[in-house]
C-alpha cells in the first residue's frame, strides 16, 4: 500500500522536531506506515499481564477518552476507611512543627520491650493485681525478657529470676504463665518476627523468610591472608599485653612491699635510736635471742661477712683499671670511705657460730638496700663504671650492701688474724689479695698480676697492677705452669698460710723468675691461668668429693676465672656464634650433668651428718644441691636453650669450651627460669664456686639479660669473703658492678641489643612455675627498652632478693 | 458434570464473579488450592486474563462444574500410585518425572517436609477419587510446563494455615496445595508471546536467589504457589481496613488472623487490637521516621534510610508487599532510601504512599517501588509521588525512570504522568518569530528528568510523532489538547520544587550502603 521507496531516517533525540497543532496539522495519510520507523517502546510490564482484561480496556479506554472514565479502572479489592474506635486508640494530637522534622535514626532505640500484651495476658495480670501490683509494662518488660533470653530452648526459672529483677512469686507466677503460652505459641517466639535466614541456605526458598543479608556485597577488597596475618598480630599483641599487665602488677605488689620494708626499717631505727642503741647492742642481742626457733644451724653470719667486708675496704684501695678501655694502667684512687662506727663493735659479738635468720636481716637497715629509692637518684650518665657510685655512695664501691635472703660467712679467724698479724706487710700484699699472677692463652703469655672482674655483659675485665716483678714475670712462659693448675686445686685450706708467706716473700723482695716459679710449684704463690678441657673433666668427681674446706674451691674459683679471663679477652674480637652442633653437645651435657649431680647429691647428703657442725658451710652447699635437684631435666634443657639460643654477637670462644665442661650447670640454668634457682645459685656457688662463676660469666654472656647479673653478683658476695682474701678483690669487684649496676646498665644499653633480652624475658615469663623472677627478668627487658636503666636494672636485683628470701 | 470433591488445583472452570458494574460474570477461572473449613469446601481461584489481585476463596456454588476443565497434562505422567494422599511423597520419584515432563534434568534439591500428595495421579483415575479431603496432605507439585521455570516445581512446604484446627494452623492442617503444575493460563500466554528470555534462564538453574543488585523487583524465580496466594486477610492501618492484594511475608503465626493490626506510624504488627493498644502506649511516633524533606499544605514527604532504620524500612516493605505483586522482600533493605509521602492532621503525619529508590542505580532507575496506599488511589497521590521521585531526579541532574517490570496500574499512572507532562512542555512552547516551535527529544528529557526512552514510548502512545516532509514532527491534535487539558484541571496535587529541601548523597563515596 505504501508507494514510499525509501525508509524513514531513525528517530533522533537530538533533532529538533517541529510543533503543529490543531489547523496547521497537515494531513497524515500518508504518515500511517512511516509511523512503525519508529521503534515501539515496551511497555516495561510482564507480558503476561499487560494482556490482562482490565488493563487492556483501561488503556483502550484512555486512548479513546483522552481521561479516565469511572467504569473503565482496574479493580482492586476494596479497602474500607471507617475504623471507629481509631480516635479512642489513637489518643492525643499532634502539633505538626513549623521546621521541617528531622530525626536521628538512632534515637528510636528506646528501651521500650518489643513484647506487646495481649487480652490473655490482661487476663492474668488482673489476676495478679489482686494479690499483688504489676504493671502491664512491667509485665512486657518481663515477658520481653524473657523471650529474648530464649532461642528454642526457653530459659529456667532460675535463669529467669538472674534475669528479671522482680519479686520471687511474681516471676513465679509470669514465669509458668509464659512457658503455658510458649508452649501453645504457634510462632517461634511470643513476639512475632520475620522468619529469619539461615546460614545453612536451607531457607534460600522459604517465602516466608524476608530481608536476607546480601552477603556478597559486604566482602571487602582485603584479602584473607591479610586478615589473618593481621588477627594472628593481634593475638599476639593481646597475649603480650596481658603479659604485661601481670608484670606491672607484680611490680606493684613488690614496690609495696618495700614501702612496707622502709616503714619497718624506719621504725626499727627510731627505736634503736630511742633506746640509745647506737652501737648496735641491742639489737643484737634481739637478734641473738631468735636463733633459738631455728631449724637449723645456718654457718655464716651477716655481720661478719659484713665487716670483714668493711674492713678490706677500708685497708685497701682497690684500683680500677679496666681492659677495655685501653687503659690499664689508670688507677682511680678511692675515695675514703668512713667507717661505720657500728661495724667495728660488732666484730667481737660476732661468732662464726652466731646464725642468724634473713628475716632479722631486714630490720638491720644499715645492711639493706632499697633500691628503687635509692638508686632513683642516679644520674643517668653512661660513665666508667665506679663514677657515679664515687659521688653518690658514701661508701664508695666497697660499700658493702647485704642482700636478703643470701648467707653471709663469717671471716676465716685465721685468715683475718693472720693478715693482721702480718702487720708489715705493705700494700703488695694486699694487693695480691686481689691481684693473681695471671697468663693468657692467647697470646699465650703471662701479664703480671692481675685481678678480673665481669664488666658489662658478663665480659671479663682484666685490672692489670704494676708490680716491681714485672720485668721478670713477663718472661715467665705459661708453659711452665701448666703442672700447677691441677695440683694448686688440691691444695687445702691451710696452704693459706703458706701462701701468703710466700707471698710476703715475694713482695718484699724482687724474686727471680725462678724464685717465682718455684713458688707456684709449691703453691706459695697463685697463679691463674687457662684450664685445659681434661682437667674439667674431673671437675664433677672433685665435687662429689669435695670437703668442706673451701679454699679447694677458691682456688678452682681463681682459676677458672682467669681462664675465662684469658680467653674471653680473646674473644672479645672474636665474634662465635653457637653453632647446631655445639648447642646439641651442650644440651647432652645437661643431661650427663644432671645425673652427676644427683650422684653427687646422694653422696653429700650421707657425708652431710659429720660435715655439718665441723664445717657449717657443706649445710649451704647440701641445701644448695637440694634445692637444685628440683630443677628437672626439661627445664635445663630450656633455661640452657634460652641462653644458648640467644643471638649472642660477640660470645666468646671460651662459651662454648665452657659449655663442654661438666660443670655445676644449675647455676647456669636457673638464674634465667626460676627463682629457686637463684638460691641454688647461691649455694652452688659456694659449693663449687669456681665452675660457677665461670658458668654465671658465660650464661651472661654479652647481651644475655642483665638481670642475670644479679644473681651472679648477689651470690660472689656470699661465697667470696669468706675465702681466700685474694679472691676477696674479685667478689670485691663483682660487687661493684652489682651494687651499682647502674652503670653496667647503661653501658649494657648503649649497645646491648635488647630484642634478646626481651625474647629471654618473655620466656622466663611464660614459665607459669617460676612467677617470681618473671617481674624481674621482664623489667630489666623492659627496662631496657624504656631507658631506664638504672632502676629498673636495681630493681631487678631487689626482685632476685626477694625471691630468695621466699626460697 | 462433575463431583465438586474431584475440583482440584488445576482444574480450570466458569467462576462467579461480580464485576464493578455489578453485573454477575462468569470468566474461566483456575483452582488454585482448595482447602476444607467445618467440612465446607472453599477453593482459591484466579481468575485467567485477570489480575491476581482479584484471587479469592470462593464456594462451590460459585463454581459451573459442567464446564470444568482437568488439567491435562499432569494426565500423562504415568501414575505409580494410585492411593493419592496415603504415602509420603519421595523426590526419587517426583524429580525424574518432572524433569521427564520438561525435557531437562531438574538440578533442584527437592525440599519435602511433608507428604506428597500427586494430584496428577488422582487425575489418572478420576472416577475413582477418594473423598478424602485434601486438606489432610500437603501438595507439592512438579511443574510440567515445559518452557516455563523450573523453580516453581518444586516449592518448598509452606503451610497455609486454616481456621479447622487454630490451634496448630501449621504444617499439614487444612491445607491443600499444589505447585503451579497447572497454570495454562500463564503458560498459555508465555507460549503465545514466544519463548521469554528470563523464564528461559531461570529454567536452566538451581532455583538460584534473585540477583542482588537492583531493587526489590522480583524477578519470579521464587514464584510459587505460596506467594501467590493471598495470606492476608485484612490489615488494619490507622482508620483505614486494607484488604491485601499479594502475598507478603509477615510472620506465618500472623496470617492466619483475621484481621492485622498494624501501627499506623512506625508500621509495627500486631495480633490483636489489644496489642496495639499496648504498642501504641510505647510508640510515640506520630510521622515516619525520617527527615522531612518537603512539606507543603499537608502533604510532606520523609526519607529513610534503609540501612540505618531497618525496622522501619521492612515495616514499610511488609506492607506495601501486600499490594505489589513484582516486588521480593528476599534482601535486606540496605541499599534504598525510602520516601514516604504523608498527609498531615491532627493525629499525625499519615501515610499515604511511598516509593523507594535506590541509593545507587546502575540503570538510571530513580524508583525501585511505587505504592498509593489503596485508600489514596485514584485522587491523584500516585502521580505526585511520580512527579517528586522527577524532581529528585531533578535536583540530582539525572534522568531517570522506574524500575521494571511496571504493574498494570503502575503503567497507567506513569503514562499518564509521562503523557501530561511531557503535553505540558509541548503546549507550552510559544512559537517564536513566527516560527513553528520545536524541541528535541533530549530537551523533553533534560527538562523533565524523564528518561529518553519513557520521552519517546510516551509521545508514540499519544500517537503525537509522525513522520512528514522527510522528518519526524509532532503532532497536538485537537483532542489531545482538549483531553490534556481536562486532565489538568482535575489534577490539583502538585509538587512544589521550592518546598522541596533536598540535598543528594553521593553514596558511593560512603561506601557501600
Amino acid at each position: 500500500m505504501s508507494k514510499l521507496s525509501f525508509r524513514a531516517r531513525a528517530l533522533d533525540a537530538a533533532k529538533p522536531l517541529p510543533i503543529y497543532r490543531g489547523k496547521d496539522m497537515p494531513d497524515l495519510n500518508d504518515c500511517v506506515s512511516i509511523n512503525r520507523a519508529v521503534p515501539q517502546m515496551p511497555t516495561g510490564m510482564e507480558k503476561e499481564e499487560e494482556s490482562e482484561h482490565h488493563l487492556q480496556r483501561a488503556i483502550s479506554a484512555q486512548q479513546v477518552f483522552r481521561e479516565k472514565k469511572e467504569s473503565m479502572v482496574i479493580p482492586v479489592p476494596e479497602a474500607e476507611s471507617n475504623v471507629i474506635y481509631y480516635n479512642r486508640l489513637y489518643k492525643g494530637e499532634f502539633k505538626q512543627p513549623k521546621q521541617f522534622i528531622h530525626i536521628q535514626p538512632f534515637n528510636l532505640d528506646n528501651e521500650q520491650p518489643d513484647y506487646d500484651m495481649d487480652s490473655e495476658d490482661e487476663t492474668l495480670l488482673n489476676r495478679l493485681n489482686r494479690k499483688m501490683e504489676i504493671k502491664p509494662l512491667q509485665f512486657e518488660i518481663m515477658i520481653d525478657r524473657l523471650e529474648k533470653a530464649s532461642s528454642n530452648q526457653l530459659v529456667t526459672l532460675q535463669e529467669a529470676k538472674l534475669l528479671l529483677n522482680e519479686d520471687d512469686y511474681l516471676i513465679k507466677a509470669v514465669y509458668d504463665y509464659w512457658v503455658r503460652k510458649r508452649k501453645n505459641c504457634r510462632g517461634p517466639s511470643l513476639i512475632p518476627q520475620i522468619k529469619q535466614e539461615k546460614r545453612d541456605g536451607s531457607t534460600n526458598n522459604d517465602p516466608y523468610v524476608a530481608f536476607r543479608r546480601r552477603t556478597e556485597k559486604m566482602q571487602t577488597r582485603k584479602n584473607r591472608k591479610n586478615d589473618e596475618a593481621s588477627y594472628e598480630k593481634m593475638l599476639k599483641l593481646r597475649r603480650e599485653f596481658s603479659r604485661a599487665i601481670t608484670i606491672l602488677e607484680m611490680i606493684k605488689r613488690r614496690e609495696k612491699t618495700k614501702r612496707e620494708l622502709l616503714h619497718l626499717t624506719l621504725e626499727v631505727v627510731e627505736k634503736r635510736y630511742h633506746l640509745g642503741d647506737y652501737g648496735g647492742e641491742i639489737l643484737n642481742e634481739v637478734k641473738i635471742n631468735r636463733p633459738e626457733k631455728e631449724i637449723y644451724a645456718t654457718p655464716a653470719t651477716l655481720h661478719n661477712g659484713n665487716h670483714h667486708k668493711v674492713q678490706e675496704c677500708k685497708t685497701k684501695h682497690p684500683h680500677h683499671s679496666s681492659l677495655k678501655e685501653e687503659a690499664p694502667d689508670v688507677v682511680r684512687q678511692k675515695k675514703k670511705y668512713p667507717k661505720k662506727p657500728k661495724a667495728e663493735t660488732l666484730i667481737t659479738p660476732q661468732q662464726p657460730t652466731t646464725e642468724t635468720l634473713p628475716v632479722i636481716n631486714k630490720s638491720d637497715i644499715k645492711q639493706y638496700d632499697f633500691h628503687s629509692s635509692d638508686e632513683d637518684e642516679f644520674p643517668q650518665v653512661p660513665s666508667p663504671v665506679s663514677e657515679p657510685e664515687e659521688e653518690n655512695d658514701p661508701d664508695g664501691p666497697c660499700a658493702f650492701r647485704r642482700r636478703a635472703g643470701c648467707q653471709y660467712f663469717a671471716p676465716r679467724l685465721d685468715q683475718t688474724n693472720h693478715s693482721n698479724d702480718n702487720s708489715e706487710l705493705a700494700d703488695l700484699d694486699k694487693l695480691r689479695y686481689r691481684h693473681c699472677l695471671t697468663t693468657l692463652t692467647v697470646p699465650r703469655r703471662c701479664i703480671g698480676f692481675a685481678r678480673r672482674r665481669i664488666g658489662r655483659g658478663g665480659r671479663v675485665i682484666m685490672d692489670r697492677i704494676s708490680t716491681e716483678h714485672d720485668p721478670v714475670l713477663k718472661q715467665l712462659d705459661p708453659e711452665m705452669l701448666n703442672g700447677f693448675s691441677s695440683s694448686s686445686q688440691t691444695v687445702d685450706f691451710s696452704s693459706n698460710f703458706s701462701w701468703t708467706n710466700a707471698s710476703n716473700k715475694h713482695c718484699e723482695n724482687r724474686l727471680s723468675l725462678s724464685e717465682i716459679l718455684s713458688n707456684i710449684r709449691s703453691c706459695r704463690l697463685q697463679c691463674f691461668q687457662p684450664r685445659l678441657l681434661n682437667l674439667q673433666d674431673s671437675d664433677s668427681e672433685e665435687c662429689t668429693s669435695r670437703k668442706p674446706g673451701q679454699t679447694v674451691n677458691n682456688k678452682r674459683v681463681s682459676a677458672a676465672s682467669v681462664a675465662l679471663l684469658n680467653t674471653s679477652r680473646n674473644g672479645i674480637s672474636v665474634t662465635g656464634g653457637i653453632t647446631e652442633e655445639q648447642f646439641q653437645t651442650h644440651q647432652q651435657q645437661l643431661v650427663q650433668m644432671q645425673r652427676q649431680q644427683l650422684a653427687q647429691l646422694q653422696q653429700k647428703q650421707q657425708s652431710q651428718h659429720s660435715s655439718q657442725q665441723t664445717h657449717p658451710k657443706a649445710q649451704g652447699s647440701s641445701t644448695s644441691d637440694c634445692m637444685s635437684k628440683t630443677l628437672d631435666s626439661a627445664s635445663a634443657h630450656f633455661a640452657a636453650s634460652a641462653v644458648v639460643s640467644a643471638p649472642v654477637p660477640t660470645r666468646s670462644e671460651v662459651t662454648k669450651e665452657q659449655s663442654t665442661s661438666h660443670s655445676n650447670i644449675n647455676g647456669v640454668v636457673q638464674p634465667s627460669g626460676t627463682s629457686k634457682t637463684l638460691y641454688s645459685t647461691n649455694m652452688a656457688l659456694s659449693s663449687s664456686p669456681g665452675i660457677s662463676t665461670v658458668q654465671l660469666v658465660r650464661t651472661v654472656g654479652h647481651t644475655t639479660t642483665n638481670h642475670l647479673i644479679p644473681a651472679l653478683c648477689t651470690s660472689s658476695p656470699q661465697t667470696l669473703p669468706m675465702n681466700n682474701s685474694c679472691l676477696t678483690n674479685a667478689v670485691h669487684l663483682n660487687n661493684v658492678s652489682v651494687v651499682s649496676p647502674v652503670n653496667v646498665h647503661i653501658n649494657t644499653r648503649t649497645s646491648a641489643p635488647s630484642p634478646t633480652a626481651l625474647k629471654l624475658a618473655t620466656v622466663a615469663a611464660s614459665m607459669d612455675r617460676v612467677p617470681k623472677v618473671t617481674p624481674s627478668s621482664a623489667i630489666s627487658s623492659i627496662a631496657r627498652e624504656n631507658h631506664e636503666p638504672e632502676r629498673l636494672g636495681l630493681n631487678g636485683i631487689a626482685e632476685t632478693t626477694v625471691a630468695m628470701e621466699v626460697t | 458434570m462433575a463431583e465438586v470433591g474431584e475440583v482440584i488445583e488445576g482444574c480450570r472452570l466458569p467462576v462467579l464473579r461480580r464485576n464493578q458494574d455489578n453485573e454477575d460474570e462468569w470468566p474461566l477461572a483456575e483452582i488454585l488450592s482448595v482447602k476444607d473449613i467445618s467440612g465446607r469446601k472453599l477453593f482459591y481461584v484466579h481468575y485467567i486474563d485477570f489480575n491476581k489481585r482479584l484471587d479469592e476463596w470462593v464456594t462451590h456454588d460459585r463454581l459451573d462444574l459442567k464446564k470444568i476443565q482437568f488439567p491435562k497434562k499432569e494426565a500423562k505422567t504415568p501414575t505409580k500410585n494410585g492411593l493419592p494422599g496415603s504415602r509420603p511423597g519421595s523426590p526419587e520419584r517426583e524429580v525424574p518425572a518432572s524433569a521427564q515432563a520438561s525435557g531437562k534434568t531438574l538440578p533442584i534439591p527437592v525440599q519435602i517436609t511433608l507428604r506428597f500428595n500427586l494430584p496428577k495421579e488422582r487425575e489418572a483415575i478420576p472416577g475413582g477419587e477418594p473423598d478424602q479431603p485434601l486438606s489432610s496432605s500437603s501438595c507439592l507439585q512438579p511443574n510440567h510446563r515445559s518452557t516455563k521455570r523450573k523453580v516453581e516445581v518444586v516449592s518448598p512446604a509452606t503451610p497455609v494455615p486454616s481456621e479447622t484446627a487454630p490451634a496448630s494452623v501449621f504444617p499439614q492442617n487444612g491445607s491443600a496445595r499444589r505447585a503451579l503444575a497447572a497454570q495454562p493460563g500463564r503458560k498459555r500466554k508465555s507460549n503465545c508471546l514466544g519463548t521469554d528470555e528470563d523464564s528461559q534462564d531461570s529454567s536452566d538453574g538451581i532455583p538460584s536467589a534473585p540477583r542482588m543488585t537492583g531493587s526489590l523487583v522480583s524477578d519470579r524465580s521464587h514464584d510459587d504457589i505460596v506467594t501467590r496466594m493471598k495470606n492476608i486477610e485484612c490489615i488494619e492501618l490507622g482508620r483505614h481496613r486494607l484488604k491485601p492484594w499479594y502475598f507478603s511475608p509477615y510472620p506465618q503465626e500472623l496470617t492466619a488472623l483475621p484481621v492485622l493490626y498494624l501501627c499506623e506510624f512506625c508500621l509495627k504488627y500486631g495480633k490483636s487490637l489489644k496489642c496495639l493498644q499496648r504498642h501504641l502506649t510505647k510508640c510515640d511516633l506520630r510521622h515516619p521516621p525520617g527527615n522531612e524533606i518537603y512539606r507543603k499544605g499537608t502533604i510532606s514527604f520523609f526519607e529513610i534510610d534503609g540501612r540505618k532504620n531497618k525496622s522501619y524500612s521492612q515495616n514499610l516493605c511488609l506492607l506495601a508487599k501486600c499490594f505489589l505483586d513484582h516486588k521480593t522482600l528476599y534482601y535486606d533493605t540496605d541499599p534504598f532510601l525510602f520516601y514516604v509521602m504523608t498527609e498531615y492532621d491532627c493525629k499525625g503525619f499519615h501515610i499515604v504512599g511511598y516509593f523507594s529508590k535506590e541509593k545507587e542505580s546502575t540503570e538510571d532507575y530513580n524508583v525501585a517501588c511505587i505504592l498509593t496506599l489503596p485508600p489514596y488511589q485514584r485522587r491523584g497521590y500516585g502521580k505526585l509521588l511520580i512527579e517528586f521521585s522527577y524532581e529528585l531526579s531533578k535536583v540530582e541532574g539525572k534522568t531517570g525512570t522506574p524500575e521494571k517490570p511496571l504493574s498494570d496500574l503502575g503503567l497507567l499512572s506513569y503514562r499518564s504522568y509521562w503523557s501530561q507532562t511531557i503535553l505540558e512542555i509541548l503546549m507550552g512552547l510559544k512559537s517564536e518569530s513566527g516560527e513553528r516551535p520545536q524541541i528535541t527529544i533530549n530537551e523533553i528529557s533534560e527538562i523533565t528528568s524523564i528518561k529518553k526512552e519513557d520521552v519517546i514510548s510516551t509521545l508514540q502512545y499519544l500517537n503525537l510523532i509522525n513522520y512528514y516532509k522527510g522528518q519526524y514532527i509532532l503532532t497536538l491534535s485537537e483532542d489531545i489538547v482538549d483531553g490534556h487539558e481536562r486532565a489538568m484541571l482535575k489534577r490539583l496535587l502538585r509538587i512544589d520544587s521550592k518546598c522541596l529541601h533536598f540535598t543528594p548523597k553521593d553514596w558511593s563515596k560512603r561506601g557501600k550502603w
